[in-house]
């Protein structure tokens, strides 16, 4: 997935706006989410530092935790792997599936596998994908990708998704209600649970001092995808580690109420290993694949707060920009806030240098992230960034080092002030100016105020000149 | 240093006002002298440096701001009617200047006694406006920066109650930005109008008379995008109303 | 191994190059699970159990509590009963209800796709969040917790821990730890779907607990 051969940021945000099916879905589950208040708790706040402490701990020693626990891994049995690219991961999962002669394979929702691009490397390799959690089913019905991290599908209607099950699922579902539409996975991907050779799932924590992975789902699916087949096969980025299972419990308690508002989620499950001797059941093999694809560069420059992520989607959910264009027209796998910031990474500034500039800097994703991400900041970072790479349109350039001449020469900015306002105050003798040819993104959807009289600084010197007590 | 009891404040007036609405630094003026202030506007001031900031152009920014801290720092507070330039003075210039050796502590002191106007009048000055009356109803909205830079929200608030016969009305969503963002709104501005439509719903839901903010930037969006819609809503910046201005003209209104 | 070791160097670079001592760092990171009780809520109620029972009702899980393990098949038959749903269900090989007297409940140790309801057991119940520990061996099938529409899981009220850390306490390094230990909190739930919640996505949509209070 390159940015660059899709259509552009701002096509692509256009065409999102232009479509009221989009923003219905998009406001049905944002209302419905502001209604289930958030689980805060009375030592939130502490609780947020903690957790951001941990996560900073982790990053500052990530070589030794990631090296306890590759160890503690493959002491349970589990195969430890490493990946640089997304690329390079890739073909370890499918290495791994072709060894084991899988024709099909489950997958338990995972962004990581979204950003490595798993679903359509498996495509090619003409392995057959099947998708478990819900809303993944959907898109994967609708051939899209995820257009939100927390609900993927939540850029779909009730109406668009009756569509997709009434044309796949046999039988059909009785109904376009969410319940029976739930029903109806259920009975189809059950048996597909069961018949496959290889399950894949992410990690929501890699657990150094056990070295089992963690996931979290509502549904169950995990658990189902990833106990019958044979192989269980993890993908997870290298900055998932907490140092033990109480560690992460303290992050889950953040996580699940940012992600959802309720206080844990479902099924929270620790996978340590394939199979032991005599276990009922569980899968023979399980393999984990670690994955870098950007973040240990991350470590070493502006953006290694951005590694204390996890994935819990309330910057995207509280954000204004999110909430009217949806998360496809981000165009990376990570859409809102977070994904501004990590896209770039993934996809190089060139290509995305609008989503760090697609923001109002109004703060509310910083305010609402569970691990105090400086969100604002780190846009600002790609925004220098692309300044000083000269990624900037040549009349913004010019303009803006124009506009920076004359803020730094008062006198002269003042006269320039002097004559702009007269003419603004010239179209706009109403009070208002409807329409301004060098302004037109601004009156092409609302009007001007006109300037009200002279600058301030005119009329304070005249009037100051009247009251010379003032000048004491 | 002036008598503790007497500071001697320098006004940041910020471009907008300057420009577009001279009327609010009037009321800055007054509303500081009668808290008990000496008030300067010292001539070397043009813009905090937010077109360049928000641009990415920190080489520019950091120029305006060493301007802005010469200008300044005689003075025992600089105070601005903007939550956005008070943000950007207060974190914006000792983050821009940190590795600075001569800037970077002057940067951090000005941003010590730099203060948004009304958080200014009631945490630091104890001010109560005196006897203030305005028959009809207004809403608030949290200007973002002021609200989560600065932490303004209970101030406006406080001294707006003490206006006789104005009736406050909750609005939806008072702490959702409105879709300005400085140079974003004109930039990105489909996305910008559709924030600001939404915003415009929630003012008419609330049914006031009257849209109060304290920044203007935010103001002029709001009743830029209420007046295209042909809302009778009127707009004012909070001090305005606090200095006795809310029988005169709103934004837009000819005077 | 040359992609692990270019990793590991890349990381070790970007953080400086000087590596901490492995106690300081175990230190540390002992040092960030101080004063639990500052950074989680309190119980919901005086008793780990009162506190845990008013947890899983407010989930949604239905709760009957009885005097012994005795009484389990009685407790299993009644709720059968109000479902209507059929005697013949799986039941865990749990060593505790082998002995047990099941009646005219006919337990499989198989639990089919398909399967209306099973009986397993949980480790331990977590006050905190009304979460039920069921951890995978030789007697318990992960499958059969995740499989049923109904879930009838016992729990032994001594077995109930307070806060999570409680739990987690119990699993450190990987002997202690099952291959499989999962928390169920609920029963399975979706708001995929326009963020309307439904029960029984893809695990139960009905989780029954039968407490077992035999001090
Ligand atoms: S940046 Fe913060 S709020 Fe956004 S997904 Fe990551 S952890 Fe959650």
């Amino acid at each position: 997935m390159t940015a660059t051969t899709r259509p552009g940021f701002k096509a692509r945000s256009d065409a999102a706006l232009a479509n009221s099916t989009l923003k219905t879905a998009i406001d049905r589950t944002a209302e419905r989410k502001r209604a289930a208040a958030l689980a805060r708790f009375a030592e939130y706040e502490a609780a947020r530092s903690r957790g951001s402490a941990i996560k900073d701990h982790v990053i500052a020693n990530l070589d030794h935790y990631l090296e306890m626990f590759e160890r503690n891994a493959t002491a349970s049995g589990a195969k430890v792997h490493w990946a640089a690219t997304e690329a390079e991961a890739c073909d370890i999962v499918i290495r791994l599936c072709r060894e084991a002669g899988a024709k099909r394979v489950t997958r338990s929702k995972s962004m990581l596998g979204e950003e490595i691009g798993l679903p359509d490397a498996l495509g090619s390799a003409g392995i057959e994908r099947v998708e478990t959690d819900l809303a993944e089913h959907i898109i994967q019905l609708a051939g899209e990708h995820p257009s939100h991290i927390i609900w993927p599908a939540m850029h779909r209607t009730r109406e668009q998704v009756a569509e997709l099950f009434n044309a796949d699922h046999k039988p059909p579902p009785a109904d376009d209600e969410a319940a029976s539409m739930v029903q109806s996975a259920r009975h189809v991907l059950r048996e597909k649970f069961l018949s496959a050779g290889v399950g894949i799932s992410g990690a929501n924590f890699l657990i150094a001092d056990t070295g089992a992975t963690c996931t979290v789902t509502n549904e169950g699916n995990a658990e189902l995808t990833t106990t019958p087949p044979r192989l269980h096969i993890v993908t997870a980025g290298i900055e998932k580690l907490v140092p033990s299972t109480s560690h992460a419990m303290a992050l889950l308690r953040l996580l699940v109420r940012a992600a959802t508002g309720s206080e844990l989620t479902q099924y929270t499950t620790f996978h340590c290993g394939p199979k032991r001797p005599g276990d009922a059941d569980g899968p023979q093999e399980m393999h984990i694949v670690l994955v870098d694809n950007g973040r240990s560069e991350m470590i070493a420059n502006e953006f290694r707060d951005m590694l204390r992520c996890i994935r819990c989607g309330a910057c995207m959910n509280h954000c204004v920009v999110y909430r009217q264009i949806g998360g496809h027209a981000y165009g990376g796998t990570y859409p809102g806030p977070m994904g501004a910031v990590l896209t770039p990474v993934f996809d190089g500034l060139a290509p995305s240098r609008d989503l760090p500039f697609a923001c109002t800097m109004n703060g509310r994703c910083a305010e609402v992230c569970p691990v105090e991400i400086p969100l604002p900041m780190l846009l600002r970072s790609w925004r220098g960034r692309s300044w000083r790479a000269g990624l900037e349109s040549e009349p913004m350039r010019t303009g803006l080092v124009a506009w920076a001449g004359l803020a730094r020469r008062p006198s002269l900015y003042r006269m320039a002030s002097g004559i702009g306002v007269r003419a603004l105050r010239l179209l706009g003798r109403s009070g208002w100016i409807g329409s301004l040819p060098f302004a037109a993104g601004w009156t092409r959807h609302r009007d001007l105020p006109s300037p009200t009289g002279g600058t301030f600084m005119e009329r304070y010197k005249a009037e100051r000149g009247k009251r010379p007590e003032d000048r004491r | 240093m002036t008598d503790a009891s007497r500071p001697r404040v320098g006004l940041f007036v910020t471009c907008l006002v300057d420009a577009m609405r001279p009327e609010i630094g009037f009321a800055a003026i007054r509303l500081l002298e009668d808290a008990g202030c000496d008030v300067e506007v010292p001539t070397r001031q043009t813009c905090c440096g937010q077109p360049a900031y928000n641009s990415g152009d920190d080489v520019s920014t950091a120029a305006v701001a060493r301007q802005v801290i010469a200008a300044f720092e005689p003075f025992d507070h600089l105070i601005v009617p903007s939550g956005s330039c008070a943000g950007t003075i207060q974190h914006g210039y000792p983050a821009l200047l940190a590795s600075d050796a001569e800037w970077g502590p002057r940067a951090a002191r000005l941003a010590e006694k730099t203060h948004e106007i009304i958080s200014y009048l009631v945490d630091i000055r104890n001010y109560t406006p005196g006897r203030l009356r305005l028959e009809g109803s207004a809403t608030y909205h949290d200007s973002c920066a002021g609200l989560r830079e600065l932490g303004i929200h209970d101030q406006p608030r406080r001294l707006l109650a003490t206006v006789d016969s104005l009736e406050m009305r909750p609005l939806d969503g008072e702490n959702v930005c409105c879709g300005f963002g400085g140079m974003f709104c004109v930039k990105y501005p489909a996305i910008s109008n559709a924030i600001v439509d939404e915003k415009a719903d929630a003012v008419e839901r609330s049914g006031a008379d009257m849209l109060l903010a304290g920044d203007l930037g935010c103001l002029m969006n709001m009743a830029g995008k209420l007046n295209r819609r042909g809302s009778k809503v009127r707009c004012f910046h909070t001090i305005e109303i606090l200095a006795g201005g809310g029988d005169g003209p709103a934004i837009g209104e000819k005077s | 191994m040359r992609t692990r070791d270019s990793i590991l160097s890349a990381i070790r670079a970007g953080l400086g190059g000087s590596r901490n001592d492995p106690a300081a760092i175990a230190a540390e990171a002992a040092e960030l699970l101080a004063a639990p009780e500052t950074i989680r809520p309190p119980l919901v109620a005086a008793t780990r159990v009162d506190a845990f029972c008013e947890k899983v009702e407010a989930l949604g899980v239905t709760l009957d509590r009885i005097g012994s393990i005795g009484e389990v098949p009685a407790s299993v038959r009644r709720y059968l009963e109000d479902q209507r749903l059929s005697a013949e269900i799986a039941v865990e090989s749990a060593a505790l209800f082998r002995d047990l007297d099941w009646g005219e409940i006919r337990p499989r140790l198989a639990v089919a796709p398909d399967a209306l309801a099973a009986v397993g057991l949980a480790r331990h119940g977590i006050a905190e969040s009304g979460s039920l520990v069921i951890h995978s061996c030789k007697e318990t099938r992960i499958l059969l917790a995740l499989l049923p529409l109904h879930h009838i899981v016992v729990l032994r009220a001594a077995n109930i821990v307070s806060h999570l850390e409680d739990y987690a306490a119990l699993l450190v390094g990987h002997e202690t730890s099952p291959r499989n230990a999962v928390l169920i909190t609920g029963p399975s739930g979706t708001t995929d779907i326009e963020g309307s919640y439904v029960r029984g996505a893809h695990g139960p949509g009905f989780v029954h607990v039968i407490l077992v209070v035999d001090a």
